[in-house]
């Protein structure tokens, strides 16, 4: 059982009854990181890729899946994925709450919120071919999936993480 | 009195749609046109002539067969067309039909068809002609919701992921788009390549009447056993066990 004197921060995951569109997901981490509290954010969903990958029209672009991008904190990461779950690392357990009722005023369907380990804790194989024996900086384990690009994918908006 | 043929068991509406569908007795619900379709299909260009394989089966002389005199050709094997194919993803949430119910209705009702049942998709393969008049029968009858299935022919994945905002199926390629009429437009053919022009394919159903029409059991809808908290499974369910037992039972008899 996981307690608040076993660790500091916490992990939960927002799941939404249906995907987000790329407005409605701005909007929501918007409101979420307004809120403060927030050492690591993930949106996870299924590939939007940019050209036709299979059939007789492999390699024709998708013009629909160009030019979306999600904006935190001056940085801008371009969105490859329909948003289809969230995954947060907060500092405190008591956060929880404001992340709740920030997922009620922007989204306008059921959603779930559920607190477990999403990111791992110690380095994997694939982590081992990424980024090598080292890692300075822990917080990235487990943000990325295994193909895809760190520069590309990922941003550090803090390095002090959250505002806290 | 004549045979008249059941289909399928259960006084469930869905148990009534499964029925509906493999019988071929189908509510028609709006009419996409013949180009309309064949631009969607993406094999010929509307208004082309057909490619053959062959020669007319008429000028090709056929032996003389008991079996070929018994059988009349379709119009598509007659003329020598090719084979092609329309494929459909069927969302799990209440579509209208799910794989195996279109392959039903193919087999039954559909001459010199070859019905393929995967997962989340389902193809139909016949002559080129004959495909685009089922293909026609498929999206203008209630077989289909324009925003819980759409045609398909490569990366069809959808029908078990969650819908977008606006109701409509995940689509990796975004064949269909929700235009500001209501209406669900494909702009992309069935293998994702633009069209010059966008196809209308109909209003999508409201939730209420997708959750009538569908052919899928679902505990947040009708449940297999029929309504939950009846004292008795439906009729549906219990033939179902009875297959299981007989199969498992007897199933088996090397002898």
């Amino acid at each position: 059982m996981v307690t608040k004197s076993d660790t500091e921060s916490v992990q939960i995951e927002i799941f939404p009854q249906r995907f987000l569109k790329p407005d409605t997901a701005q909007r929501l981490l918007d409101e979420i990181f307004q809120g403060g509290g927030i050492l690591r954010i993930t949106v996870q969903g299924p590939n939007l890729p940019r050209m036709v990958p299979y059939g007789p029209g492999k390699g024709l672009p998708i013009e629909e899946h160009k030019n979306m991008l999600l904006e935190l904190a001056d940085q801008a990461l371009e969105l490859r994925v329909k948003v289809g779950r969230i995954w947060l690392e907060l500092d405190s357990e008591d956060r929880i709450e404001g992340i709740r009722a920030a997922c009620e005023r922007m989204l306008p369907f059921s959603f779930t919120i559920k607190r477990k380990q999403i990111f791992h804790t110690k380095p994997t194989v694939s982590d081992y071919a990424k980024y090598g024996g080292e890692v300075d900086d822990k917080r990235i384990l487990g943000m990325i999936d295994p193909k895809a690009k760190r520069e590309r994918d990922m941003a550090i908006l803090s390095d002090t993480g959250g505002d806290s | 009195m004549a045979y008249k043929p059941q289909y399928y068991p259960g006084t469930t509406s869905v148990g009534k749609n499964r029925r509906k569908h493999m019988s071929g007795d189908l509510e028609k619900l709006r009419d996409i046109s013949d180009a309309d379709i064949v631009t969607i299909m993406g094999h010929r260009a509307p208004g082309s002539d057909y490619p053959s394989t062959h020669p007319p089966l008429k000028e090709m002389g056929e032996p003389d067969c008991p079996i070929r005199q018994l059988v009349e050709p379709t119009p598509g094997a007659a003329a020598g067309d090719r084979i092609r194919y329309s494929q459909f993803a069927d969302s799990m949430y209440n579509a209208p039909a799910i794989p195996y119910w279109r392959s039903y209705w193919g087999a039954i009702n559909c001459r010199g068809c070859d019905p393929g049942t995967l997962s989340g998709r389902q193809i139909i393969e016949a002559r080129e002609r004959d495909i685009e008049q089922y293909t026609k029968v498929q999206m203008d009858s209630e077989m289909t919701d324009p925003a819980l299935a759409t045609m398909r022919g490569c990366t069809v994945h959808g029908h078990s992921l969650r819908l977008d905002e606006d109701g409509m199926m995940f689509d990796m390629l975004a064949r269909t788009e929700l235009a500001d009429n209501g209406n669900v437009n494909y702009v992309k053919d069935q293998v994702g390549i633009p069209l010059d022009r966008k196809v209308n394919s109909g209003k999508p159903m409201s939730e209420a009447e997708v959750a009538k029409r569908t052919t899928i059991f679902r505990h947040d809808n009708v449940p297999f056993g029929g309504a939950i908290g009846s004292r008795k499974f439906d009729e549906g369910l219990i033939a179902l066990h009875h297959m299981w037992e007989r199969r498992s039972k007897w199933g088996f008899r090397p002898e």
